[in-house]
C-alpha cells in the first residue's frame, strides 16, 4: 500500500457525478413526484389499518353509545318512534330516575356491590399467595397445578351453580349474598392466579435478593420492595374479579331469589319492564367494565393471553 | 447490472438521525462490508436498501431502477437476517424454497435450486427437518441457504455470523467468503467486527452516528484511516494517540510529544504549517513501531508499565510524554515491567491528525 | 460460630422451609377451587344420574327397628292395608309427619280422676309453661251433633290402645306428658296383591281420600337411573335447544375467528392508533351476554335503533318487528349479532398475544422474499397463530354453551331456546334440580368433548411454536 497517500474518496462526494443517464437528478420534480406517488402506495396498507379500525370502533361503540343516551333521556323519547338516532336524543335523567325509583333496584345496586367487593377482597386474598408461589417458587407440581389453573378458567358456570344451589339449600345458605360472593370468587380465582403469578414474575427475583442483602427479612423485603411494585397489577387483577362479579348473570340468577343483584334484577324483570328500565339497567352493567377496561389495559395480555404454559 | 446507488438517504427516528445523508455507491457484484460501533446506523441502511424500513429522502437505486420506495419483494434482492428469522413451522425444504413459491417459480426448477443450495451449504441432509430440531450453526446455514436459492442479483446481510459461538463464526466466515465468492451477486455485508469486516469485504465501509467515514479496500482502511475514529475502531490493539505540539522553523516543521521530537514527512509539511492551532495528533499502530534494546539515534527511551504476552507477540504498554502507547513485540524480546527499552517510531507510519476535523492528513 | 454441623442442619432447615412453603402458599387456592369446581362437578353429576328419593323400603313392624319386607318404587300405587301411629321417640325424625297426644289427668263425667292420653285435636292448650310446654287445656267441644259429645282417653298414646274412660267438651285438664306419633301404613303394590304387605311411615306416602289407596310419594334409598337423562331427552325444548345451540355455535365461531383475526391485524398495523383500537376493540371484555343482549335489544326492537335508520333512509314505512316469535331468524341474527359483539375481544386479545409473539424479522423475512400481505397471513401468521386459535376456539366453544341471558334478552326465551336456558327452566321454573342438573352435566361433556376435539384437529406439533 501506498503510504500517506489520499484514499479513494467514493464515500464522499461522489453523488451527482456520473450517474447513469437513466436515473434523472435526485432533486428534478419528476424523481419528487414519482417518490411521493410510491411512498402513497407504500402508505395504503397504513390507511387500510386506520379505516378498518375506524369501521370496527364504531361497531363496538354505536350500540353502547346508543343505549346510554337511551339510559339519560326522557321515558317519552325511549318509547317514541321513530327516533333521532343522531346524537340529538335530548338529555334528560327522567329514564334514570324512573330506574333508580324502581322498586329493588337501590337494593340491588348494593346487593352487586357488596357481593362483588367481597369477590374482589377473598380472590385477592387467596390469590396473591398462589400467585406469589407459582412465580417465585420451583416444586414439584408447580406445573400441574398452573394447568388446572387454565383448566378451570374455561369451566361452564352453568355445570357449577345448579349442584352448588343444591348443597346451599341443604345447608341452609342459599339466596345469600356471602354464598354468592363464595361462588363468585371461585369463578374469579383461576384468572387471578395467573394475572397475580404475572405480576410478580415481572417483578426481578434479584431485587427481593437485594433487599435480604441490605439487611431486610423476608417480609421487609416483600413489604418494601416487591409489593410497591406489583400492587398496580394486583389492583387490576382486583378490578378483573369486582367487574366478573358485577357482571355474573347466571349464577346470580340460580342462587339468589329475594336478595337479587343487579344483573339477576334485571334479567328477572325483562319480561315484564318497560325498556326504560333495561335500558337504564344495561347503563349500570356496562358501565363498570368500561372504566375497567381503561385501567387493566396494560395488564390484559397477562389476563387472556397467556396460550402456552 | 446490480449497482447500487445510494443518494443522499437519511432516515431519523423522532430526534434520532439513524442514517445521515449518506452517498455510496456499490458496484456490481462487489463485496461490500459495513462495519461501525453498535448504534451507528448499520442495520437502517441495510433496510433502506432492501425496502423493510422507507428512506426519509434520498434516492436508492439497484441497477438503474429507483427503488427508494419500492417494497421490498420487488426489489429482486435477496437477504440473510441477524436473527436467520427462519419460518419456524416449515420444513428446512420449504423455508429455502419459500422464496421461490412466492415469486412463482415452477415446481421442478425450485426443486433444483432448493437442492443446489442446500448441498453448497452441506445441509442436504437436513431438507425434511424442522428448524426447531437444528443448532444455530445449521439455522444459520438455512439462512444463507434459503438467500442463495433465491439467485437475487442482490444480497443483503445483517450480522449474520454475530449469533454463532466464537469457534462456529471462524468457520463460518471462511466458509461463507469461498461460497460468496462464486455467488455473482453484489453483496452488502454488516458487521461490528472489524477482523470480520476485513478478511471480507473487498470494501469495507466505516460508519459512525449515521455518517459513512471512509469506504476504501480493507488494507487501505486499516493502514491510512481516513480520521482518528476510523483509526481507533479498527485494528486490536487500537491505533496509539498521541497530542503534538507544532513547531514552525524557517524551513522545516517538526513536531513535539513531550521532550521527543518527530518531523513529518516532506510532502506532508506544508499541511503541517497551514493547520490554524499549534496542536496535532500523531496516531501509530503498534505493530509499526520497534522496540530495541539499546538507544541509537532516532529512538525514543521509554519504561515499561505493562507486558502482556500474547502468543504470536507481546504486547506492551509504555508511557511516552504522558501518553501510554502499545507496542507489539517479537516474544523473543526478553523484557519486564519497569524496564527501560527503546522504541523506534518510523515518520512513514505515522499518521497526523489535525485535531480541529480529526482528520488524517494525506499529501494529495 | 456455628460449627459445620448445625451450619448443616440449618441448610437443611432452610430448604425444608423452601420446599414447603409453595405449598403452603397454594394450598388455600387449591382447596378453594377443590370446594367450588371440584365438589359441585361432582355433586352434578350424582344428581343427573342418581335418585336419592328412589326407592321406599317397607318393613315387617310399623316401627324404624322392623326388618325389611320389600323396596317399593316411587310412585307405585298402593294398596292400604292397615294403620298405626307409633310414637316417635326424642327427635330422629325431624321431618316426620307428627300428631302430638297429651298425656292428661282429669275427672271424667262421674267426678273420679283419670290420667290418660288423648289426641291434641281433642284438647284446647290453655296454659304453657317457660319453655313453651302446654301445661293444661281444656276438653274442646264436638261440633257435629251426631257424634257422642264425650271425649275418649286411651291407655296408651295411640288410638288402638284400649279406651280407659271419657270426658266431658270444655273439662279442664292438667297436661303432665307429650307424645309424638306418627302414622306408619302397612302397603302393598295395587297391582300386585300376592306380593307381601309391608310398613312405611306416612310422611312417605300419599294416601288418598278413600283411605284404600294412595302411592309411594318418596323413597329413603337412592338409585342409579337413567330416567333424569331421558327426561331432559324427551322434554319439548330439549331438541330445539341443542339444534339453537350448534346453529349459533357454527354461525358465530368462524365470524368470530375471522372479526377477531381482522381486529388483530390492525392492531398489530402498529399505527398511531393502535393502543386506542385495542382499548376500543377489547371494551366488551368484561361485559356479561345480558348486556350484550340489551344493546341488541336496543337496536332490533320494534322502536328501536335499526328501524329508525331503515325508516329515515325510507326503506320501510312502519316499525318491523324483528323479535316475535314469527321472526326466528331475525332473533337468531340478533343473538349472533351480539355475541360477535360481545365475545370477539377476547378471541382478539389472545390472538394478539399470538401475533406479537411471532418476531417482527419472521414477517419482513417472508416479505422480502416476495410474500403478499395476505400471503404473509396465510403462510406466516396463521401458520405461527395455531396454538393461539387452538386456545381461542377451546375458550370460545365453551363459552358458546353457556349462552343464556343474551336469548332471553332477545327472544323471550322460549321461541329461541339453548341448552343454558333450558337448564336454568328445569331449575327455576319446574324445580327439577335432577334434570337440571342431567342439562349441565350434557354442557359439560359437549365442552370437554368439543376441546378434545379441537386438541386433535388443530393439533400443534411442538415445532409449529414460534422458537
Ligand atoms: N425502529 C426504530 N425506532 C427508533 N429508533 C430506531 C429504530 N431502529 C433503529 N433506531 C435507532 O437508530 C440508530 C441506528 O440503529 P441501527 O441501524 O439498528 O444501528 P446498528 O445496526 O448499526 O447497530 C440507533 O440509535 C437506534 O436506536
Ligand atoms: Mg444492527
Amino acid at each position: 500500500m501506498s503510504l500517506n497517500t489520499a484514499p479513494d474518496d467514493s464515500a464522499g462526494t461522489g453523488a451527482g457525478a456520473g450517474l447513469p443517464t437513466v436515473l434523472p437528478p435526485l432533486d428534478s420534480p419528476e424523481v419528487e413526484k414519482m417518490h411521493r406517488r410510491m411512498r402513497r402506495r407504500r402508505g395504503r396498507g397504513r390507511l387500510t389499518a386506520y379505516i378498518t379500525g375506524a369501521i370496527l370502533t364504531l361497531w363496538i361503540a354505536v350500540p353502547i353509545f346508543f343505549v346510554f343516551s337511551m339510559a339519560f333521556t326522557t321515558q317519552e323519547t325511549v318509547r317514541s318512534y321513530p327516533k333521532n338516532f343522531l346524537p340529538f336524543i335530548p338529555f334528560s335523567t327522567d329514564t334514570m330516575r324512573f330506574f333508580l325509583e324502581s322498586e329493588g333496584v337501590l337494593q340491588s345496586l348494593w346487593n352487586s356491590m357488596i357481593v362483588a367487593g367481597i369477590t374482589l377482597f377473598l380472590s385477592t386474598l387467596i390469590s396473591i399467595p398462589a400467585g406469589y408461589a407459582i412465580a417465585r417458587y420451583l416444586f414439584r407440581g408447580r406445573d400441574l397445578f398452573r394447568l388446572a389453573v387454565l383448566a378451570v378458567r374455561a369451566f361452564p358456570i352453568v355445570v357449577l351453580s345448579i349442584p352448588l344451589a343444591v348443597l346451599y339449600l341443604r345447608i341452609g345458605v342459599f339466596d345469600s349474598l356471602y354464598s354468592l360472593a363464595l361462588m363468585h370468587t371461585a369463578l374469579a380465582l383461576p384468572t387471578s392466579i395467573l394475572v397475580v403469578s404475572s405480576v410478580f414474575a415481572s417483578v426481578p427475583y434479584e431485587l427481593e435478593e437485594a433487599g435480604k442483602v441490605f439487611g431486610a427479612s423476608p417480609f421487609q423485603s416483600f413489604r418494601y420492595i416487591v409489593v410497591p411494585l406489583v400492587l398496580p397489577g394486583i389492583a387490576a387483577s382486583g378490578l378483573f374479579s369486582f367487574v366478573l362479579s358485577w357482571n355474573e348473570v347466571f349464577a346470580a340468577a340460580i342462587l339468589t331469589i329475594n336478595n337479587r343483584t343487579l344483573p339477576a334484577l334485571v334479567l328477572s324483570s325483562l319480561a315484564n319492564s318497560p325498556d326504560a328500565f333495561q335500558f337504564a339497567g344495561g347503563f349500570f352493567l356496562m358501565v363498570p367494565s368500561i372504566v375497567f377496561m381503561f385501567f387493566i389495559r396494560r395488564y390484559l395480555f397477562n389476563m387472556w393471553g397467556q396460550v402456552t404454559k | 447490472m446490480a449497482e447500487i446507488r445510494i443518494e443522499h438517504v437519511t432516515k431519523t427516528f423522532g430526534d434520532n438521525v439513524a442514517i445521515d445523508d449518506i452517498n455510496l455507491t456499490i458496484e456490481d457484484r462487489e463485496f461490500l462490508v459495513l462495519l461501525g460501533p453498535s448504534g451507528c446506523g448499520k442495520t437502517t441502511l441495510l433496510r433502506a436498501i432492501a425496502g423493510l424500513g422507507m428512506a426519509d429522502s434520498g434516492r436508492i437505486s439497484i441497477g438503474g431502477q429507483d427503488v427508494t420506495y419500492l417494497p421490498p419483494g420487488q426489489r429482486q434482492i435477496s437477504m440473510v437476517f441477524q436473527s436467520y428469522a427462519i419460518f419456524p413451522h416449515m420444513t428446512v425444504h420449504q423455508n429455502i424454497g419459500f422464496g421461490l413459491l412466492m415469486n412463482k417459480v415452477d415446481k421442478a426448477e425450485s426443486d433444483r435450486r432448493v437442492r443446489s443450495a442446500a448441498e453448497l451449504l452441506h445441509i442436504e441432509n437436513l431438507l425434511d427437518r424442522r428448524p426447531s430440531a437444528m443448532s444455530g450453526g445449521q439455522r444459520q446455514r438455512v439462512a444463507v441457504a434459503r438467500a442463495l436459492a433465491m439467485e437475487a442479483k442482490v444480497l443483503l446481510m445483517d450480522e449474520p455470523l454475530s449469533n454463532l459461538d466464537a469457534l462456529l463464526r471462524l468457520e463460518m466466515r471462511a466458509e461463507l467468503k469461498r461460497l460468496l465468492a462464486d455467488v455473482e451477486a453484489t453483496t452488502v455485508y454488516v458487521t461490528h467486527d472489524q477482523i470480520e469486516a476485513l478478511s471480507m469485504g473487498d470494501r469495507v465501509a466505516v460508519m459512525l452516528d449515521g455518517k459513512i467515514q471512509q469506504c476504501d479496500a480493507p488494507n487501505t482502511v486499516y493502514e491510512s484511516p481516513s480520521n482518528q475514529f476510523v483509526g481507533s475502531f479498527i485494528g486490536n490493539p487500537p491505533m496509539n494517540f498521541m497530542e503534538g505540539t507544532i513547531q514552525r522553523d524557517r524551513d522545516t516543521v517538526t513536531v513535539a510529544v513531550g521532550e521527543h521530537e518527530f518531523s513529518p514527512p516532506e510532502a506532508l509539511q506544508p499541511l503541517i504549517r497551514d493547520l490554524s492551532s499549534d496542536r496535532i495528533t500523531l496516531g501509530i499502530r503498534a505493530e509499526n513501531m520497534e522496540t530495541l534494546a539499546a538507544p541509537s539515534s532516532d529512538t525514543v527511551p521509554v519504561t515499561i508499565e505493562v507486558v502482556e504476552p500474547l502468543g504470536a507477540q507481546n504486547l506492551l504498554t509504555a508511557r511516552i510524554g504522558g501518553h501510554r502507547l502499545k507496542v507489539s513485540t517479537h516474544p523473543s524480546l526478553d523484557v519486564a515491567a519497569k524496564q527501560q527499552v527503546y522504541i523506534r517510531l518510523p515518520a512513514d507510519q505515522i499518521r497526523w491528525i489535525d485535531p480541529a476535523t480529526e482528520s488524517v492528513l494525506y499529501k494529495r | 460460630m456455628t460449627t459445620p454441623d448445625t451450619a448443616t442442619s440449618a441448610s437443611k432447615a432452610r430448604t425444608w422451609r423452601y420446599r414447603v412453603v409453595p405449598y403452603l402458599l397454594i394450598a388455600p387456592a387449591i382447596v378453594y377451587l377443590a370446594m367450588f369446581f371440584a365438589y359441585p362437578m361432582y355433586e352434578g353429576l350424582v344428581l343427573a344420574v342418581y335418585d336419592e328419593d328412589a326407592l321406599l323400603p317397607t318393613r315387617d313392624e310399623p316401627n324404624l327397628d322392623g326388618s325389611e319386607v320389600s323396596k317399593i318404587p316411587q310412585g307405585t300405587a298402593l294398596a292400604i292395608v292397615d294403620r298405626s301411629s307409633q310414637e316417635v321417640v326424642g327427635d330422629e325424625n325431624p321431618d316426620a309427619l307428627t300428631d302430638p297426644w297429651y298425656q292428661v289427668t282429669a275427672d271424667d263425667p262421674t267426678g273420679s280422676p283419670i290420667t290418660g292420653w288423648v289426641s291434641e285435636a281433642r284438647i284446647r292448650v290453655r296454659d304453657e309453661d317457660a319453655a313453651g310446654a302446654p301445661v293444661s287445656g281444656t276438653v274442646r267441644p264436638r261440633l257435629a251433633a251426631t257424634s257422642d259429645p264425650l271425649t275418649d282417653v286411651y291407655e296408651a298414646p295411640n288410638d288402638r290402645s284400649e279406651v280407659i274412660g271419657k270426658l266431658e267438651q270444655r273439662a279442664p285438664v292438667e297436661i303432665t306428658d307429650v307424645a309424638l306419633l306418627e302414622v306408619w301404613f302397612q302397603v302393598r303394590p295395587a297391582d300386585d296383591p300376592s306380593a307381601a304387605a309391608g310398613w312405611a311411615p306416612s310422611r312417605f306416602l300419599q294416601v288418598f281420600e278413600d283411605g284404600e289407596n294412595g302411592r309411594v310419594h318418596r323413597g329413603t334409598d337412592g338409585e342409579f337411573t337413567t330416567a333424569f337423562i331421558r327426561r331432559m331427552i324427551d322434554d319439548r325444548f330439549f331438541g330445539p335447544a341443542v339444534r339453537t345451540t350448534l346453529l349459533l355455535m357454527v354461525l358465530i365461531i368462524p365470524a368470530q375467528l375471522v372479526l377477531a383475526m381482522v381486529m388483530a391485524l390492525v392492531i398489530h398495523a402498529r399505527t398511531r392508533l393502535s393502543t386506542g383500537f385495542l382499548y376500543a376493540f377489547s371494551l366488551p371484555i368484561g361485559m356479561s351476554d345480558l348486556a350484550a343482549g340489551i344493546l341488541f335489544f336496543s337496536i332490533f326492537t320494534g322502536n328501536g335503533l335499526l328501524n329508525s335508520i331503515l325508516d329515515a333512509l325510507g326503506i320501510i314505512d312502519g316499525p318491523y318487528a324483528f323479535l316475535t316469535a314469527d321472526t326466528v331468524r331475525w332473533i337468531i341474527f340478533a343473538i349472533v349479532l351480539a355475541e360477535l359483539w360481545r365475545a370477539t375481544s377476547i378471541v382478539m386479545v389472545i390472538l394478539v398475544a399470538g401475533l406479537q409473539a411471532i418476531p417482527d424479522e419472521t414477517l419482513e423475512a417472508a416479505e422480502l422474499f416476495g410474500a403478499s400481505y395476505f400471503q404473509r397471513v396465510r403462510h406466516i401468521m396463521l401458520p405461527l397463530l395455531r396454538p393461539s386459535i387452538q386456545v381461542a376456539l377451546i375458550l370460545r366453544t365453551i363459552l358458546a354453551f353457556q349462552v343464556f341471558a343474551v336469548v332471553i334478552a332477545l327472544g323471550g326465551g322460549d321461541v329461541v331456546t339453548v341448552l343454558a336456558n333450558e337448564s336454568y327452566r328445569q331449575y327455576f321454573g319446574l324445580r327439577n334440580n335432577n334434570v337440571a342438573s342431567a342439562y349441565a352435566v350434557f354442557i359439560l361433556l359437549l365442552s370437554m368433548a368439543s376441546a378434545f376435539f379441537y386438541l386433535r384437529a388443530v393439533r400443534s406439533e411442538p415445532e409449529a411454536r414460534p422458537t
